[in-house]
């Protein structure tokens, strides 16, 4: 299996050849198929079959599988593709109020175009900055990097975001995940050291008095003995 | 009387293990191992920040903006300060004393990290983290350090060996932070690690005033005790000083322990009781002491501390970039740095309770170590395979965690608790230069050579190098007999 991956219109020739191990295997039937479409090749050499390719639009991407009918049965996939494009893994973590910056980048490939998608339920809608530019702004950093920063974070915006490059052959997505927190999430663990701070200091402190006070009156009674002694 | 009174205060932190010698000596004993209790935590504290910064990089690089190097900056400050900062902090603790100067600490950190949840530049990050968390951790660190010197007089090798074993959980941290960082986020991560760090007031409590405790020793000081317990803690240290220098002279005269300072005060002493405290506070060191600067001890000492850093930090960074280079597996390579990790811990352990023994001074021990760590980095470039790698790297380990447990007391016996402040403060501002200019300078090495080997070779020779100076030590210490006699010589007549 082979992953090719084109992002834009290309001519490209697919051959498939036969190991030398297998040469002893006579009268072999090779099929190039498309799905169901069957592709006329070129007998290229006595262990060799290929088609060419005239890549052109998404219409043509796709999997191509070349077939060796004989005793046996051997076949071999290859996997036309868009460049895949990088989301993120984890989700993004960032505070109500505050400004979340979304990257999503094109590895090696340069798209024609970036949208930017939310998820409203099953829905994929397009976010369009120019109309809500306070809230949404979308900047291409460089070819193959975008960014999209949300301004003034809500619990609404929290969800899954989708970042799709279009290249001439077709179009891919990225996904990333948003979490927005609100200030409390963090602040009750916080809250609760803190608490447990002033409980420990508390101790101490109190020990500590305890402790004076007893030498103070094991002093006194010390004072008390040397003094009798004297 | 009194110096049974000292002696069976040396014998406190032992006695408290056993936890049945009456009343006080128990309370004393008990608040020893509470301060070693803290230092362990400060040790935790300080080096899980200190390693756990890593991971806040790549967080603000994508947040706060600015290039990997600004970023770097903030790390590079906090380190460097916790080290640089220490003799102001040093000034601080004489003049306050270690509780607050640790509490204080404590809450710089603190502050720190909540005023870094705020952050939105780096320049902001670099005072707010840096500067902030840098001066808290060095405030931490001498007040602990200093404290634990007071405290814990007879076996403070394997305290401090102890409590330097905190720097080995730190291991734990990092993935605790992550997942920290997965939940909240940066800034909750800072946020909750502000709490965290904030328990350290409550252990800072800990660190009782050794004054404390003085009062019921002797019948002299009962008249002044009242004054005593108003007075500020350093007099009444210098006060304190008195007995347990003479139980020390007592129990160890093996070892030539500031006797210059304890013949001076017995000296005083006899002059009379009451009287004793507002003279030491003429005495005492001005507020930013630099006779530290002029003591060849003091010159021994850094010397030998600069170099044996120096050649501690160097193979440390190396280590996993040669074995890579040397073809083996990055698993492995970690492997070897934790395996490395644990025998440090372990040997420091060993290396403090051996030196406890007092079988021969500190710094024989300490040589030794140097000398044998030396040889061993020297040897390394013989290693080109796994197994051999992992021996030296545990040789390594050993040896380093032998010497490393034994700065603090080597420190405490070339000059005594008293100056112990203002010594360690130079001596850390000292070490800090190595330890900012060690991984440059390593990194120099490497490009100049193209190989790790010259930075073996290079910590081999630093740690050979570094003994040297104390071959001068007893000759340093009758030069300081000889000064101080002479001192003495025009205020007797």
């Amino acid at each position: 299996e082979k992953n090719i991956t084109l992002d834009s219109a290309a001519r490209i020739e697919l051959s498939c050849r036969l190991d030398n191990k297998y040469s002893h295997l006579k009268s072999l039937q090779v099929t190039w198929k498309r799905g169901n479409e069957t592709i006329r090749h070129i007998n290229k050499t006595e262990n060799s079959w290929s088609i060419q390719l005239r890549i052109l639009d998404n219409s043509k991407m796709g999997s191509y599988s070349c077939t060796l009918k004989g005793e046996e049965e051997i076949s071999a996939m290859f996997h036309l593709q868009v460049p895949k494009i990088e989301g993120k893994e984890k989700p993004i973590v960032s505070y109500e109020g505050d400004t979340a910056v979304m990257i999503c980048k094109s590895l090696g490939y340069t798209p024609i175009a970036w949208t930017w998608y939310m998820t409203n339920g099953s829905e994929q809608i397009a976010i369009n900055d120019s109309l809500l530019a306070d809230k949404y702004v979308i900047n291409r950093i460089s070819a193959n990097v975008t960014h999209l920063k949300i301004l003034k974070l809500t619990t609404e915006d929290d969800g899954v975001y989708w970042c799709e490059a279009a290249f001439e052959l077709g179009k891919s997505k990225g996904k990333l995940k948003l979490k927005v927190l609100s200030l409390m999430v963090p602040l009750k663990p916080f809250l609760a050291i803190v608490a447990e701070v002033v409980i420990l200091v508390g101790i101490v402190f109190l020990y500590e008095m305890y402790s004076k006070k007893k030498e103070k009156c094991a002093e006194d009674e010390k004072e008390f003995d040397q003094v009798e002694q004297l | 009387m009194q110096q049974q009174g000292g002696e069976r205060k040396e014998e406190e932190p032992e006695a408290a293990a056993a936890g049945k010698s009456p009343g006080a000596e128990a309370v004393a004993g008990g608040w020893a191992w509470g301060v070693v209790f803290h230092f362990f935590l400060v040790n935790v504290v300080v080096m899980g920040m200190l390693k756990t910064f890593g991971i806040f990089f790549v967080a603000f690089q994508e947040e706060v903006g600015g290039s990997s190097e600004q970023v770097s900056w903030i790390g590079s400050i906090m380190s460097s300060l916790r080290f640089l900062g220490a003799p102001l902090v040093a000034v601080v603790c004489r003049r306050l004393g270690e509780r607050p100067t640790s509490i204080i600490g404590a809450g710089l950190v603190g502050g720190g990290c909540l005023l870094s949840t705020q952050a939105t530049s780096v320049p902001f990050l670099c005072i707010s983290m840096g500067l902030l968390l840098g001066m808290g951790f060095a405030c931490l660190y001498q007040a602990a350090a200093v404290m634990t010197a007071k405290r814990c007089r007879t076996r403070l090798a394997f305290s401090n060996a102890i409590a330097r074993s905190g720097m080995g959980l730190t291991f734990l941290i990092a993935p605790f932070t992550q997942l920290l960082i997965d939940f909240y986020g940066w800034q909750g991560t800072l946020l909750i690690f502000g709490g965290i760090v904030l328990n350290l007031v409550p252990s800072s409590m800990l660190l009782r005033p050794v004054s404390t405790q003085l009062p019921r020793r002797s019948s002299a000081k009962n008249e002044d005790r009242g004054s005593l317990m108003a007075k500020k803690d350093s007099e009444t240290l210098d006060g304190c000083l008195d007995e347990t220098t003479h139980g020390e002279i007592q129990l160890r005269s093996v070892q030539d322990l500031p006797t210059t300072d304890g013949l001076m005060m017995s000296d005083g002493r006899d002059v009379s009781g009451p009287s004793l405290p507002p003279t030491k506070k003429e005495n005492s060191q001005p507020l930013l002491d630099f006779s530290p600067l002029t003591d060849p001890v003091f010159c021994i000492f850094t010397w030998s501390f600069l170099f044996s850093h120096l050649a501690y930090f160097v193979p440390i960074f190396h280590l996993v970039a040669r074995a890579r280079t040397l073809g083996i597996s990055s698993m492995d390579a970690s492997y070897l740095i934790s395996v490395a990790g644990i025998t440090e811990m372990v040997s420091q352990l060993l290396s403090g309770w051996v030196a406890d023994q007092n079988w021969t001074k500190k710094y024989h021990y300490h040589v030794a170590y140097l000398v044998l760590g030396g040889i061993t980095n020297l040897l390394c470039p013989l290693a080109t395979t796994f197994p051999l790698l992992m021996t030296y790297a545990v040789a390594f380990a050993v040896f380093c965690g032998g010497f490393m447990a034994l700065v603090l007391p080597v420190l405490v016996d070339l000059v005594g608790v008293q100056k112990l402040h203002s010594y360690l403060g130079f001596a850390a501002f000292f070490a800090g230069i190595a330890a900012v200019g060690g991984p440059p300078l390593a990194g120099w090495l490497y490009d100049y050579t193209q190989t790790y080997v010259c930075s073996f070779l290079f910590a081999g020779a630093c740690a050979l190098i570094s003994p040297i100076s104390f071959f001068f030590e007893p000759s340093a210490q009758k030069w300081k007999l000889k000064k101080a006699k002479l001192n003495k010589g025009p205020t007797l007549g």
